[in-house]
């Protein structure tokens, strides 16, 4: 397990002027990944973390800082070290999202599912980051469904969407009101487009600013004098202008409703001051939310995913001790394939100074090859039953199999 | 035998998708589906076989007409059963249909007041009609209550994790929506037909009064949902409350009726 190491430079140990020079792909590394080497890359908006094994974590630093221009000393202080066991559970914890901004996001694992296309089409990874690479997703598979950790939506945005999918249904088959081009909106009109959305409508008193949203969001400038009848003609309605006085109110709803055949609209109000009358909610149908419904709820839902966390790390430590497990065979088979090198070794010294006839010859040596077999298989077969760190050196210790073996594990 | 089987499956259906109204996994849903379909074959092969014994169809007693509405209602059920989206309806609908064929389950062999003689034309038709009126209504009324509960827990915006796998309130209206159309249109058949059966045997308007105005009385309340729905547009909770109302006091007066008239469809003979 001490064979890999990670570098990360993330959101909490560096700011965005680091993270930003620091976006790198595998390819970048190909140049200092040798024979049995093997090198991962991630970069994302919130951080940029390289995973080795079989090359030297200075040689790693160094092709960053020459990569990124940043000198040595300030990469060093702006970047978590992470090595063996560590490193393994940092690589799962990240796919999860539970390294994440927001905890629990799932943008993340189709990051670094992304990136692991990129390595294995540069040719950086082999058989053990392959292996850490699919339990990453395994475990990140394992913490989403076994946990409530994403379940719920953690942005006001998302929240609202996730409201008009209760009411609605399909968000393609509605039409949706923006009112106001500001930057909460915008979001919100993203989210709902992201969730199909078709048909976007764009209303806000300066029209050049509506026409400039409805332009990056592929809607429908709309006049301000046409709220009324974009009210009565749409579905969700996502409002929040700078308006210091209500803009939609109890008698306007009224009539929109009527006009609608009481149809059923949701309106989420993330303005402050508030846009809509909250008498304008208890309409027959009308659904009303503002921010502060939303940010309790959301909030709500922060504090449920923090306790989901426990339940998801649990899920990374047995995944690690499994990976672990399988480590440890790898290490444990390489010493049955030395043991049995040297039993070669062995035979062909004992059999090189006698003189005894060919026939003679391959009669005893055919003795002495089953008879250690027989006796290594008894080792053999203990090392892939117990293939525990101890037990791999210890045999490596009788049989004085390598000297550096203990130097190269203790890391 | 084969009814208590039965009504076994249908409980333990019912079962399976409270499970998957919690749980949400594939493989129980997978269990329930097939476990529905076995009820329902049940089901109908022992229905089959009661109307192949009485040699008409088996709707002679409550308890016969209460197994009828529960058949159909069923029927009406498996594509919604078999729609991810609605799959979850049956965690509310099946426990319904399970502890009713199971109180009616030990009376179903009993023939009630009705004899032979009546089964004419327009009885069957009647009856029929009147039964599947009945059965949309009981489906109707499931989906009303799972859409006010749904509804409840959008207006306080936290959406829990089992309320996430509740239909989209405008896909239960609309499901409401026809079931109350057809359900509707089903039982104004079935009062014309039972005007025609009663007719053609000649039976004194005296006789089957009360009946009479039970049975308009459950039209009325059903054709102002219908008018609400439709020319007024009273869509989604209202609907869903008057659904219920109607529902519940369908079920007084059919209890109410073949408490205080237990042969009331065996008038036309003896009068």
């Amino acid at each position: 397990m001490n064979r890999i190491g990670c570098i990360s430079v993330n959101y909490r140990s560096a700011p965005v002027e680091i993270r930003e020079k620091l976006f790198v792909n595998p390819q970048d590394f190909q140049c200092i990944c040798a024979r049995d080497a093997e090198i991962y890359a991630l970069a994302t908006c919130n951080r940029t973390e390289v995973y080795w094994t079989g090359i030297e974590e200075r040689a790693v630093l160094e092709r960053m800082e020459a990569l990124s221009g940043i000198p040595g000393e300030t990469l060093l202080k702006s970047c978590e070290i992470f090595r063996g066991e560590e490193a393994i559970k940092h690589l799962f914890a990240v796919a999860s999202g539970l390294d994440s901004l927001v905890i629990g996001e799932n943008q993340i694992l189709g990051q670094v599912k992304d990136a692991y296309r990129a390595a294995l089409a540069a040719g950086t990874t082999s058989v053990f980051l392959n292996k850490a690479l699919h339990r990453a997703f395994r475990t990140a598979k394992r913490v989403r469904t076994e946990t409530d950790i994403g379940r719920y939506p953690v942005s006001v945005a998302s929240q609202a969407v996730e409201l008009a999918c209760h009411i609605f249904g399909d968000i393609g088959q509605s039409s949706v009101l923006i009112i106001g081009a500001g930057e909460m909106a915008s979001i919100a009109a993203i989210r709902l487009k992201e969730r199909g959305a078709r048909d976007l409508s764009i209303i806000n008193r300066t029209h050049s600013a509506a026409c400039d949203l409805a332009m990056e969001l592929g809607g429908k400038p709309k006049p301000f004098e046409a709220l009324r009848e974009e009210l009565a003609r749409c579905s969700i309605v996502i409002t929040s202008t700078g308006s210091p006085d209500p803009i939609i109110t109890r008698a306007m709803m009224d009539e929109v409703m009527k006009r609608r055949r009481h149809e059923p609209i949701i309106i989420i109000d993330i303005a402050v001051p508030r846009d809509v009358d909250p008498e304008a909610g208890k309409c027959y149908n009308c659904y009303l939310y503002d921010i502060d419904a939303l940010k309790a709820i959301v909030d709500k839902h922060i504090t449920y995913r923090k306790e989901e966390t426990d339940k998801a790390l649990d899920i990374i430590t047995s995944e690690v001790e499994r990976f672990g497990k399988w480590v440890r065979s790898l290490d444990a088979q390489a010493t049955i394939r030395d043991l049995f090198a040297l039993m070669d070794e062995y035979i062909a010294s004992e059999m090189g100074s006698n003189s005894l006839s060919p026939e003679q010859r391959a009669a005893v040596e055919q003795k002495l090859r089953i008879s250690l077999k027989r006796f290594l298989h008894r080792v053999a077969s203990f090392l892939k039953e117990h293939p525990t760190l101890p037990n791999i050196e210890q045999a490596r210790r009788i049989f004085q199999l390598d000297e550096d073996y203990q130097d190269r594990h203790k890391g | 035998m084969i009814i208590r089987i039965a009504i076994l499956f249908y409980i333990l259906t019912g079962i399976g998708f409270i499970m998957y109204l919690f749980w949400r996994d594939s493989r129980i849903v997978l269990v329930s589906r097939g476990l529905f379909l076995a009820s329902i074959a049940l089901h109908v092969i022992h229905t089959l076989f009661l109307g192949g014994q009485m040699n008409h169809v088996p709707l002679a007693s409550p308890a016969q007409a209460t197994n009828m509405i529960v058949l159909l209602a069923s029927l009406v059920f498996v594509p919604f059963i078999f729609r991810k989206q609605t799959a979850v309806l049956g965690a509310f609908f099946l426990p319904v249909a399970g502890f009713s064929l199971g109180m009616i389950g030990p009376h179903l062999d009993e023939s009630g007041g009705m004899a032979p003689a009546l089964s004419q034309t327009w009885y069957p038709l009647h009856t029929v009609s009147v039964i599947a009126g009945e059965a949309l209504f009981a489906v109707a009324f499931v989906v009303s209550v799972v859409y006010l509960i749904h509804e409840r827990i959008i207006r306080k915006g936290y959406l829990h994790w089992t309320a996430s796998g509740l239909p989209p309130l405008k896909l239960l209206d609309r499901i409401l929506s026809v079931c109350l159309g057809a359900g509707f249109v089903s039982i104004t058949a079935g009062m014309i037909f039972g005007a025609l059966w009663a007719s053609s045997l000649g039976v004194e308007l005296s006789h089957i009064g009360a009946k009479i105005s039970a049975g308009a009385a459950m039209w009325m309340v059903f054709a102002f949902s219908i008018h609400q729905r439709f020319a007024i547009r009273w869509s989604g909770g209202r609907t869903a409350v008057i659904t219920i109302a109607g529902f519940v006091f369908m079920v007084l007066l059919f209890i109410g009726m073949n408490m205080a008239y237990p042969e009331s469809h065996g008038i036309g003979l003896t009068g």
